[in-house]
């Protein structure tokens, strides 16, 4: 497409010919309310939200549904075409319960954001006047629908019907009752991704049944990261709460756009995995026989173990390391001679990918092994386990029958060594995913007493011998 | 419940398949033709409808939901219509509904307790030059009094 040239409240842009306005307008930081439009979803024009005023038209033109065209000179702000966005925005608003203060999308709420953008005016409806609706319907996959909230822009709908291709939300009725649903009763499942209709929804129509009033997002930090669920590396914003006298608090995973990889969505249960990553679910302190030891009398015991083993020693890695533990744990089995093997069995779970996002592949990290040369070899790592009379686990979840020492991010219910390393949450690293796309994350939670990532420990270890 | 439609209905169906050039576009007609042979759409003729056509349950619903002309849910053997816009209602539609009010003690929108008659509003039916009017079980009747009103009903089995 050719780049022509339009006039923006008088500052000039350059834009593809035929191009979406709003997107253009958007994307070079003209802030135009707007509900039904996204970018993921395409143009649909019902909100009629997105009014601009385009010289050489009669009437004001949702910024939506119009292509750019050269020499276009477009008004955002103008007082007529604020009037305009006023008047449109009391009519979204004028069944709307106002309940701000025991909604869980303030604080990210465009009707809010809107209302103080371009609304500012004294509501003509009495409170009683207003149509009621249901106020907490459990659609099903943890999203909660508060009817009366909703200004029926159907991005909820046009994601089931047209990402997914489920169909499983509808608005039902028409006029002042219609409202979105579900035909059957938690009816919306939408192949497990069903959670992103709550980041779609521009209003606090949509609540995560999952996060809803437990944090009040002004009080969350987001940190972009990405999931380690499996082989793609979805990438997400990680909202933490950082308590003042204690470990920061992972409240949500959010979606983060990256074309290449996710797009702007991410599965439900990457979503929810953050629960294993946040208070009291990952290992902080070493135990031996059921009781918490410190770091020191760990490494004197896992020194006196490796001695006693001997040349015995296999070392497993788990494939969801990153990149720069994966390469320090190479070096340091590489400088003692020990066997190292980045097999995981059960890894590859065949009910889990499907043609969106999943992958069968639950290992975020698996396309670095053979670039770092670690061993993939199954039946090599059988034979050495059958032969070994220790084996240091790296996180690696594979059973194993002899003696171990582990290395691991959670809790393990054995009496065995375990030292905890710091879950990918709390460190900075590489992955490498399927497709061999290379993709950095940084440290975001903070912990009061931070658990060690695995090359710091493997310094420390190394230091020590 | 199950539901399939019967064979009449089948051969319609059979007609219809090619004359669309979308299969969506037989929404419509099946919903119509589940609600004459049930008397209402039922849940389990929405799926069955939807799976026939590769369409969600849920986009079904919110078809047969938009429409008011469409049941969702059972009416009594005589379904009166009573139509409630404006020539209607300014020849005297209020009377009638206070009428079978004290005859019946339902409101519109109720079923008798005998399951014999149910009351619905609807908007114009285009018989407005004999307001006020209503629709027995699709048979109009125009310039009704309680008094004639009584004497149609007399005479239903």
């Amino acid at each position: 497409m050719n780049n022509v040239t339009i006039t923006v409240n008088a500052q000039t842009l350059s834009a593809p010919e035929g191009s979406i306005l709003l997107q253009v307008l958007l994307d070079n930081g003209v802030s135009v309310p707007h509900f039904c439009y996204h970018e993921a979803l395409g143009v649909d024009g019902n909100c009629r939200m997105c009014m601009v005023e385009i010289e050489g038209q009669k009437r004001p033109q949702i910024a939506c549904n119009t292509r750019v065209k050269e020499g276009m000179s477009i008004r955002t702000l103008s007082d007529s075409i604020m009037a305009v966005k006023r008047s449109i925005l009391e009519l979204e608003l004028i069944n709307h319960p106002v309940d701000c203060p025991i909604c869980d999308q303030a604080g990210e709420c465009s009707l809010q954001n809107y209302y103080m953008e371009v609304g500012l005016y004294e509501s003509r409806i009495d409170r009683a006047d207003k149509v009621r609706k249901a106020k907490k319907v459990d659609l099903g996959s943890h999203v909660i629908l508060d009817q009366e909230r909703c200004v029926l822009c159907a991005r909820c709908t046009r994601f089931t019907e047209n990402i997914i291709g489920t169909g499983d939300l509808v608005i039902a009725n028409r006029g002042n009752h219609a409202c979105v649903t579900t035909f059957e009763p938690q009816g919306l499942k939408a192949d497990g991704y069903a959670m992103n209709v709550v980041d779609l929804c521009p209003v606090g129509a949509l609540t995560s049944g999952d996060f809803r009033f437990h944090q009040r997002v002004w009080f969350l930090k987001s940190d972009p990261s990405l999931c380690h669920g499996c082989a793609r590396g979805c990438s997400i914003f990680i909202d933490h709460y950082p308590q003042k006298y204690g470990d920061d608090l992972i409240y949500r995973y959010r979606p983060r756009v990256e074309r290449e990889v996710n797009g702007f969505f991410i599965c439900d249960e990457g979503r929810l995995s953050y629960k294993n990553h946040t208070g009291d679910a990952t290992l902080t302190t070493p135990r031996y026989s059921g009781t918490a030891i410190t770091l020191s009398e760990a490494l004197e015991l896992y020194h006196q173990k490796l001695a006693a083993s001997g040349s015995g020693v296999v070392a497993l890695a788990s494939p969801s390391l990153s990149c720069e533990n994966l390469t320090a744990l190479r070096d340091y089995c590489l400088q003692y001679a020990i066997p190292l093997f980045g097999v995981e069995r059960g890894s590859f779970d065949e009910t889990f990918g499907d043609d969106f996002l999943r992958l069968n592949d639950r290992a975020a990290n698996r396309s670095a092994l053979p670039l770092l040369g670690i061993s993939e070899d199954e039946s090599e790592m059988n034979a050495a386990l059958c032969a070994a009379s220790l084996v240091l686990n790296f996180d690696n979840q594979t059973p194993v029958s002899v003696d171990q020492i582990h290395f691991c991010v959670h809790p393990i219910d054995t009496r065995e060594l375990q030292i905890p390393i710091a879950p990918y949450t709390e460190q900075s690293g590489s992955i490498i995913n399927a497709f061999g796309k290379v993709q950095k994350f940084a440290s975001t939670i903070r912990r009061r007493h931070p658990v060690p990532p695995l090359h710091e420990l493997l310094s420390t270890i190394k230091g020590l011998a | 419940m199950s539901f399939t439609f019967n064979p009449i209905n089948e051969e319609k169906i059979k007609k219809l398949w090619g004359e669309y050039p979308k299969k969506e576009s037989l929404t419509l007609p099946m919903l119509w033709m589940a609600q004459y042979q049930e008397g209402w759409i039922t849940p389990e003729a929405i799926r069955t409808i939807a799976a026939r056509l590769e369409l969600s349950p849920s986009h079904l619903f919110g078809i047969a939901t938009f429409y008011t002309m469409f049941r969702l849910s059972a009416v009594g053997t005589y379904h009166i219509e009573l139509c409630q816009t404006l020539s209607c209602a300014l020849c005297g539609k209020d009377a009638l509904i206070e009428h079978l009010g004290k005859k019946w003690g339902i409101r519109p929108g109720e079923t008798t307790e005998d399951g014999r008659f149910t009351l619905s509003l609807v908007e114009c039916l285009g018989g407005c030059g004999g307001a006020p009017m209503l629709s027995l079980n699709e048979t109009y009747h125009e310039n009704v009094t309680p008094e004639s009103l009584d004497a149609l009903l007399e005479g239903l089995s």
